[in-house]
Protein backbone atom coordinates (compact mmCIF):
# COMPACT_ATOMS: atom_id res chain seq x y z
CA UNK A 1 0.00 0.00 0.00
CA UNK A 2 2.30 2.72 -1.12
CA UNK A 3 -0.38 5.58 -0.45
CA UNK A 4 -0.91 4.39 2.83
CA UNK A 5 2.83 5.19 3.23
CA UNK A 6 2.67 8.50 1.17
CA UNK A 7 0.11 9.45 3.66
CA UNK A 8 2.16 8.42 6.59
CA UNK A 9 5.06 10.54 5.13
CA UNK A 10 2.80 13.46 4.82
CA UNK A 11 1.31 13.35 8.33
CA UNK A 12 4.99 13.14 9.59
CA UNK A 13 5.90 16.07 7.55
CA UNK A 14 2.55 18.17 9.17
CA UNK A 15 3.81 16.87 12.52
CA UNK A 16 7.51 18.10 12.37
CA UNK A 17 6.07 21.59 10.97
CA UNK A 18 4.09 22.24 13.86
CA UNK A 19 6.37 21.08 17.11
CA UNK A 20 8.57 23.83 14.72
CA UNK A 21 5.56 26.15 14.77
CA UNK A 22 5.28 24.91 18.63
CA UNK A 23 8.87 25.94 19.54
CA UNK A 24 9.19 29.00 17.38
CA UNK A 25 6.16 30.53 18.73
CA UNK A 26 7.19 29.97 22.32
CA UNK A 27 10.79 31.34 22.06
CA UNK A 28 9.26 34.48 20.26
CA UNK A 29 6.77 34.98 23.43
CA UNK A 30 9.43 33.99 25.80
CA UNK A 31 11.61 37.27 23.88
CA UNK A 32 8.79 39.52 24.21
CA UNK A 33 7.73 38.97 27.78
CA UNK A 34 12.00 39.04 28.79
CA UNK A 35 12.11 42.57 26.84
CA UNK A 36 9.16 43.46 29.04
CA UNK A 37 9.88 42.32 32.30
CA UNK A 38 13.42 43.62 31.93
CA UNK A 39 12.24 47.02 31.39
CA UNK A 40 9.31 46.83 33.84
CA UNK A 41 6.75 47.44 31.50
CA UNK A 42 3.06 47.25 32.53
CA UNK A 43 1.32 45.37 30.08
CA UNK A 44 -2.60 46.02 29.32
CA UNK A 45 -5.69 43.97 28.24
CA UNK A 46 -4.59 43.65 24.82
CA UNK A 47 -0.83 43.06 24.75
CA UNK A 48 -2.21 40.16 27.60
CA UNK A 49 -4.64 38.86 25.66
CA UNK A 50 -2.09 38.69 22.96
CA UNK A 51 0.61 37.19 25.01
CA UNK A 52 -1.90 34.42 26.05
CA UNK A 53 -2.94 33.34 22.63
CA UNK A 54 0.68 32.13 22.47
CA UNK A 55 -0.46 29.34 25.20
CA UNK A 56 -3.41 28.87 23.28
CA UNK A 57 -1.87 28.47 20.07
CA UNK A 58 0.67 25.77 21.59
CA UNK A 59 -2.50 24.02 22.86
CA UNK A 60 -4.33 23.47 19.88
CA UNK A 61 -1.09 22.57 17.71
CA UNK A 62 -0.45 19.88 20.46
CA UNK A 63 -4.11 19.00 20.24
CA UNK A 64 -3.52 18.14 16.39
CA UNK A 65 -0.52 15.96 17.09
CA UNK A 66 -2.14 14.15 19.00
CA UNK A 67 -4.96 13.76 16.29
CA UNK A 68 -2.04 12.91 13.73
CA UNK A 69 -0.40 10.39 15.88
CA UNK A 70 -3.36 8.61 16.34
CA UNK A 71 -4.61 8.49 12.55
CA UNK A 72 -0.98 7.17 11.97
CA UNK A 73 -1.45 4.49 14.06
CA UNK A 74 -5.15 3.50 12.80
CA UNK A 75 -3.24 3.51 9.38
CA UNK A 76 -0.22 1.17 10.29
CA UNK A 77 -2.98 -1.08 12.22
CA UNK A 78 -5.04 -1.06 8.87
CA UNK A 79 -1.74 -1.60 6.75
CA UNK A 80 -0.56 -4.67 9.21
CA UNK A 81 -3.71 -6.14 8.51
CA UNK A 82 -4.43 -5.18 4.87
CA UNK A 83 -0.71 -7.03 4.18
CA UNK A 84 -0.95 -10.05 6.25
CA UNK A 85 -4.29 -10.97 4.46
CA UNK A 86 -6.37 -9.31 1.59
CA UNK A 87 -9.75 -11.17 2.72
CA UNK A 88 -9.84 -8.62 5.77
CA UNK A 89 -9.21 -5.72 4.59
CA UNK A 90 -12.71 -5.09 3.61
CA UNK A 91 -13.58 -4.92 7.28
CA UNK A 92 -10.52 -3.08 7.82
CA UNK A 93 -11.97 -0.56 6.38
CA UNK A 94 -14.16 -0.24 7.76
CA UNK A 95 -12.38 -0.13 11.14
CA UNK A 96 -10.12 2.18 9.67
CA UNK A 97 -13.12 4.71 9.18
CA UNK A 98 -14.63 4.53 12.56
CA UNK A 99 -11.53 5.04 14.16
CA UNK A 100 -10.43 8.01 12.23
CA UNK A 101 -14.02 9.26 12.55
CA UNK A 102 -13.42 8.91 16.05
CA UNK A 103 -10.06 11.33 16.50
CA UNK A 104 -11.39 13.98 14.33
CA UNK A 105 -14.79 14.35 16.79
CA UNK A 106 -11.62 13.86 19.93
CA UNK A 107 -9.86 16.94 18.13
CA UNK A 108 -12.98 18.62 17.63
CA UNK A 109 -14.17 18.72 20.99
CA UNK A 110 -9.83 19.52 22.16
CA UNK A 111 -10.64 22.23 19.91
CA UNK A 112 -14.11 23.77 21.97
CA UNK A 113 -12.03 23.49 25.16
CA UNK A 114 -8.41 24.65 24.27
CA UNK A 115 -10.06 27.77 22.80
CA UNK A 116 -10.88 29.30 26.56
CA UNK A 117 -13.06 32.93 26.14
CA UNK A 118 -11.95 32.87 22.19
CA UNK A 119 -14.45 30.40 21.33
CA UNK A 120 -17.24 30.27 24.16
CA UNK A 121 -19.36 33.32 23.38
CA UNK A 122 -21.29 33.24 26.91
CA UNK A 123 -18.12 34.02 28.80
CA UNK A 124 -17.37 37.09 30.10
CA UNK A 125 -14.25 39.07 31.92
CA UNK A 126 -16.37 38.09 35.28
CA UNK A 127 -13.69 35.80 37.80
CA UNK A 128 -16.55 32.97 39.28
CA UNK A 129 -16.64 32.73 42.63
CA UNK A 130 -17.55 29.35 44.30
CA UNK B 1 4.26 39.23 51.88
CA UNK B 2 1.81 36.47 50.68
CA UNK B 3 3.30 33.59 48.93
CA UNK B 4 1.14 32.91 45.94
CA UNK B 5 1.86 29.84 43.66
CA UNK B 6 1.50 29.55 40.41
CA UNK B 7 1.17 25.99 38.68
CA UNK B 8 1.18 25.87 35.10
CA UNK B 9 2.84 23.16 32.62
CA UNK B 10 3.43 26.19 29.68
CA UNK B 11 6.03 28.65 30.52
CA UNK B 12 4.85 31.22 28.20
CA UNK B 13 1.50 30.90 30.25
CA UNK B 14 4.03 31.21 34.12
CA UNK B 15 5.36 34.53 31.71
CA UNK B 16 1.70 36.27 31.40
CA UNK B 17 0.70 35.93 34.67
CA UNK B 18 4.29 37.25 36.22
CA UNK B 19 3.74 40.02 34.26
CA UNK B 20 0.57 41.33 35.51
CA UNK B 21 1.63 40.30 39.10
CA UNK B 22 4.49 42.08 39.23
CA UNK B 23 3.73 45.49 40.34
CA UNK B 24 1.50 43.39 43.66
CA UNK B 25 2.33 43.76 46.59
CA UNK B 26 3.06 39.75 46.95
CA UNK B 27 5.50 37.17 46.58
CA UNK B 28 5.12 34.78 43.56
CA UNK B 29 6.17 31.46 42.93
CA UNK B 30 5.87 29.40 39.88
CA UNK B 31 6.22 25.79 38.65
CA UNK B 32 5.74 23.57 35.81
CA UNK B 33 4.84 20.57 37.43
CA UNK B 34 2.15 20.33 40.08
CA UNK B 35 3.91 17.57 41.64
CA UNK B 36 7.10 19.62 42.25
CA UNK B 37 4.64 21.98 43.79
CA UNK B 38 3.24 19.50 46.03
CA UNK B 39 6.24 18.38 47.13
CA UNK B 40 7.56 21.65 48.54
CA UNK B 41 4.40 22.17 50.71
CA UNK B 42 4.60 18.61 51.63
CA UNK B 43 7.76 19.54 53.23
CA UNK B 44 6.25 22.67 54.83
CA UNK B 45 5.56 25.55 52.50
CA UNK B 46 2.50 27.33 53.11
CA UNK B 47 0.79 29.55 50.46
CA UNK B 48 -1.57 32.29 50.69
CA UNK B 49 -3.14 31.28 47.18
CA UNK B 50 -2.68 28.51 44.86
CA UNK B 51 -3.20 29.26 41.33
CA UNK B 52 -3.23 26.47 39.17
CA UNK B 53 -3.83 25.17 35.62
CA UNK B 54 -6.39 21.93 34.52
CA UNK B 55 -5.27 20.06 31.95
CA UNK B 56 -1.29 19.44 32.82
CA UNK B 57 0.45 16.42 32.00
CA UNK B 58 1.17 13.67 34.73
CA UNK B 59 -0.88 15.07 37.79
CA UNK B 60 -3.99 17.79 36.46
CA UNK B 61 -5.58 20.38 38.66
CA UNK B 62 -8.00 18.01 39.74
CA UNK B 63 -5.55 15.57 40.82
CA UNK B 64 -3.40 18.48 42.26
CA UNK B 65 -6.19 19.91 44.14
CA UNK B 66 -7.40 16.55 45.99
CA UNK B 67 -3.68 16.02 47.10
CA UNK B 68 -3.65 19.73 48.45
CA UNK B 69 -6.65 18.75 50.25
CA UNK B 70 -4.61 15.84 51.92
CA UNK B 71 -1.97 18.25 52.90
CA UNK B 72 -2.14 19.68 56.61
CA UNK B 73 -1.13 22.95 55.81
CA UNK B 74 -3.00 23.52 52.02
CA UNK B 75 -6.18 22.08 53.60
CA UNK B 76 -7.87 24.47 53.15
CA UNK B 77 -5.94 27.35 50.78
CA UNK B 78 -7.78 29.41 49.19
CA UNK B 79 -7.14 27.73 45.10
CA UNK B 80 -8.26 29.29 41.86
CA UNK B 81 -7.74 27.41 38.25
CA UNK B 82 -7.03 29.26 36.03
CA UNK B 83 -7.58 27.20 32.67
CA UNK B 84 -9.43 27.44 28.72
CA UNK B 85 -12.22 24.93 30.00
CA UNK B 86 -15.53 26.75 29.97
CA UNK B 87 -17.53 23.41 31.05
CA UNK B 88 -19.79 24.10 33.89
CA UNK B 89 -19.48 20.08 34.53
CA UNK B 90 -15.78 20.78 35.09
CA UNK B 91 -16.62 23.85 37.24
CA UNK B 92 -19.01 21.81 40.04
CA UNK B 93 -16.15 19.04 40.13
CA UNK B 94 -13.59 22.38 40.93
CA UNK B 95 -16.45 23.64 42.99
CA UNK B 96 -17.37 20.10 44.85
CA UNK B 97 -13.32 19.52 45.11
CA UNK B 98 -12.99 22.63 47.02
CA UNK B 99 -11.79 24.98 44.60
CA UNK B 100 -12.14 28.94 45.41
CA UNK B 101 -12.86 30.08 42.17
CA UNK B 102 -12.52 29.68 38.13
CA UNK B 103 -10.87 31.62 35.78
CA UNK B 104 -10.91 31.50 32.20
CA UNK B 105 -8.07 32.12 29.77
CA UNK B 106 -7.29 34.66 28.46
CA UNK B 107 -7.84 36.45 31.48
CA UNK B 108 -8.00 39.69 31.66
CA UNK B 109 -5.49 41.41 34.14
CA UNK B 110 -7.21 43.62 35.84
CA UNK B 111 -9.77 40.71 36.84
CA UNK B 112 -6.78 38.54 37.81
CA UNK B 113 -5.38 41.48 40.11
CA UNK B 114 -8.95 42.26 41.53
CA UNK B 115 -8.89 38.14 42.03
CA UNK B 116 -5.83 38.01 43.79
CA UNK B 117 -6.62 40.74 46.26
CA UNK B 118 -10.09 40.03 46.82
CA UNK B 119 -9.20 36.63 48.48
CA UNK B 120 -5.88 37.94 50.02
CA UNK B 121 -7.42 41.04 51.23
CA UNK B 122 -5.25 43.17 49.85
CA UNK B 123 -5.69 46.66 50.41
CA UNK B 124 -7.95 48.39 46.74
Amino acid sequence: MMMLDSIDELLNHIKDVQLDVIELSGESLMKMSSFIEKNGLEIDEDISTALQYQDIITQQLNATIEAIESMKKSIEVFSHAFKSDEGLAEQSVVKLREKLQKTLEEAKEKKSRFSGKHAAEHADDEIEFF
Amino acid sequence: MPLVIFVDDSETALASTRMVTNSMPIEVKQYTEAQTALAEMQGGMTPDLIITDLNMPVMNGFEFLKALREVPATKRTPTLMLTTETKPELKQQGKALGLTGWIVKPFNPAQLKQAISRVLRLPA
